[in-house]
C-alpha cells in the first residue's frame, strides 16, 4: 500500500504530530492515504480518536523500534 | 498575550474555589483518569478539536467563570488555552498537565490533640493517603509515597524528626518512599518479613515489633497483622482510638484480596480480619485508611476518615458473617488490576531499580487497589 503523503512528525512531541497530521490530510482528496511516523508514546489513544472523530480511516498503526508508524485513509 | 501556566497547588487551591475544567486529552484517557472534585466542572473536548475552523467547538465553554486548561504533558494545553486567550476567555493551563497532578500531594491535620498530632498526605491524582504521627519532636511516617521530599518538608515545618516509617504492605499500585525515606534520614524501616521474599532492602521486621513507643508520651502504636489485600498486611493502631488501617478496611469498602493471584484464599484472610481481628475494636475507633476509591469520600474537612462504627453500618460486606459469601463477594467484585502493578511490586522490594522518569510513566493513572462495596 503506497501513501500520497508522507509526513515525518519524529521527534515532536504532542501535539505537534496531530497538527503535523491535520495539514497533510488538507491537501488530500478523500480516499486518498497519508503516512506518519512519530516516537511520541501517547500519539496511540490520541491518533484513533482523532481519526475516529474526523472519519478517516486508521489503516494500521505498528510500533518498531520507538517508532509508531501510521497509515490514515481520509475520509 | 498566552494563556498563564499554573502549577498543581495553585489548580488545587481554584479547586476549592470552583473552577471549569477543560480536559483535552482523548475521551478514552479521560474517562481512565481524570481530576476530580467538588467543586469543579469538568469538560473533556480532545486538543485536535480546535484545529478545525469551527465556532461551534466553543459553545460548551462558559465566558463568565475561570477555565484552567489541562492535558497529559502541558503542550497540547498549552496551545488550547492560547486559542481561549484570543477569544477573551479567563483561562489558565496546568503546566506539566496530568504528569505533575500525578506527583501532587496535600496535607491535612486530621487529629490534634495536645500530646500528638496526625497528619493525612493526600495524593489526590492516585487516592493515595499516608500519614505523619507527631509527638513531642519524632515522627511515623506511615505508607509513605515515591517523593519522599513533601514528608521531609512537613516533618521540618512541625519541628519533628523522622523516626519511623512503616509500610502497611507492599504496594502495587504506587512506588513506596519507604526504604529511601529512612535512608535520608536514619529512620527505622517496617514492614513485614512475608511481603519481601528475596529483598535486599534493609528493614526490620513488622511481626518482631508489635509496639512502638517515642515521644515523652506513651504513644501506642500496634502493628495489628490484618491480612486479605497481602498475606503481610498490617494495621497501625494509635493509642486505642486511631486505625491507620493501611489497604484492609476502607472508608468505602475493603482492600481487594486479588493481586497475588490467589483471591479466594486471601478472601479468607480478609474474612478473619474483619470478623476476628478487627471486631472487638470499638464503633468510635477512626479509621484512616491508605486509600480511597471516590471523592465523595473525602469529608467536610478535606480528609479521608469514618469511624469503624458508620462503616460497619454502611458496609454490606462488613456484615457478611457468612464465610462463602464473603468470599464470593470481595473475590469477584476486584475488577481491573493496577497498572504495571507487577513491575511495581518488584520495585517496591528493591528487587527493580528505575529512573524517576520512568517511575512517574509506570505510575500514571487512576488508582485501582480499593474496591467499592455499597
Amino acid at each position: 500500500m503506497k501513501a500520497d503523503i508522507v509526513v515525518d512528525a519524529k521527534g515532536l512531541s504532542c501535539p505537534m504530530p496531530i497538527v503535523r497530521a491535520k495539514k497533510a490530510m488538507d491537501g488530500l482528496q478523500r480516499g486518498q492515504i497519508m503516512e506518519l511516523e512519530t516516537t511520541d508514546k501517547g500519539a496511540l489513544n490520541d491518533f484513533q480518536a482523532w481519526a475516529r472523530q474526523n472519519h478517516h480511516e486508521l489503516l494500521k498503526a505498528e510500533e518498531d523500534n520507538g517508532v509508531i508508524r501510521f497509515l490514515v485513509k481520509k475520509g | 498575550m498566552a494563556a498563564t501556566a499554573i502549577n498543581a497547588k495553585e489548580l488545587h487551591q481554584k479547586m476549592e474555589q470552583g473552577v471549569v475544567i477543560l480536559d483535552v486529552r482523548n475521551p478514552d484517557d479521560y474517562q481512565e483518569w481524570k481530576i476530580e472534585g467538588e467543586h469543579l466542572t469538568s469538560l473533556n473536548i480532545p486538543y485536535f478539536t480546535f484545529l478545525d475552523d469551527n465556532e461551534a467547538v466553543f459553545d460548551p465553554l462558559p465566558q463568565s467563570e475561570e477555565i484552567v486548561v489541562i492535558c497529559a504533558k502541558g503542550r497540547s494545553a498549552q496551545m488550547v488555552a492560547n486559542i481561549l486567550d484570543e477569544k477573551g476567555y479567563n483561562v489558565s493551563y496546568l503546566e506539566k498537565g496530568m504528569r505533575e497532578w500525578s506527583q501532587f500531594y496535600h496535607p491535612v491535620t486530621v487529629v490534634s490533640e495536645e500530646q500528638f498530632t496526625i497528619i493525612q498526605v493526600n495524593r489526590l491524582a492516585k487516592g493515595c493517603l499516608s500519614y505523619l504521627v507527631i509527638s513531642e519532636g519524632q515522627a511515623l511516617v506511615v505508607d509513605p509515597n515515591r517523593h519522599v521530599d513533601e514528608y521531609l518538608r512537613l516533618a521540618e515545618q512541625e519541628n519533628a524528626s523522622i523516626a519511623h516509617v512503616i509500610d502497611t504492605h507492599l504496594h502495587a499500585d504506587h512506588i513506596s518512599g519507604g526504604s529511601e525515606l529512612a535512608e535520608k534520614t536514619g529512620a527505622t524501616y517496617y514492614i513485614a518479613s512475608s511481603e519481601m521474599q528475596d529483598s535486599s532492602l534493609r528493614y526490620e521486621p513488622l511481626e518482631q515489633h508489635k509496639n512502638l513507643q517515642y515521644g515523652a508520651v506513651q504513644l501506642q502504636v500496634i502493628a495489628i497483622p490484618t491480612p486479605g489485600h497481602t498475606p503481610g498486611s498490617v494495621s497501625v493502631l494509635v493509642n486505642d482510638k486511631y486505625l491507620l488501617s493501611g489497604d484492609t478496611v476502607f472508608v468505602g469498602g475493603l482492600g481487594r484480596p486479588d493481586l497475588g493471584g490467589k483471591a479466594r484464599e486471601w478472601a479468607q484472610s480478609l474474612y478473619d480480619t474483619v470478623f476476628k481481628t478487627i471486631a472487638p475494636l470499638s464503633d468510635e475507633v477512626l479509621v484512616l485508611p491508605a486509600h480511597y476509591a471516590d471523592i465523595k469520600e473525602i469529608n467536610e474537612g478535606g480528609c479521608v476518615s469514618a469511624r469503624l462504627g458508620e462503616i460497619r453500618k454502611r458496609n454490606e460486606i462488613m456484615r457478611t458473617e457468612n464465610r462463602e459469601q464473603f468470599t464470593e463477594l470481595v473475590a469477584d467484585t476486584a475488577g481491573a488490576t493496577p497498572p504495571n502493578y507487577e513491575e511495581i511490586v518488584q520495585i517496591n522490594r528493591g528487587i527493580v531499580h528505575v529512573s524517576p522518569d520512568k517511575a512517574t510513566e509506570l505510575e500514571f493513572g487512576p488508582n485501582r487497589c480499593a474496591i467499592h462495596h455499597g
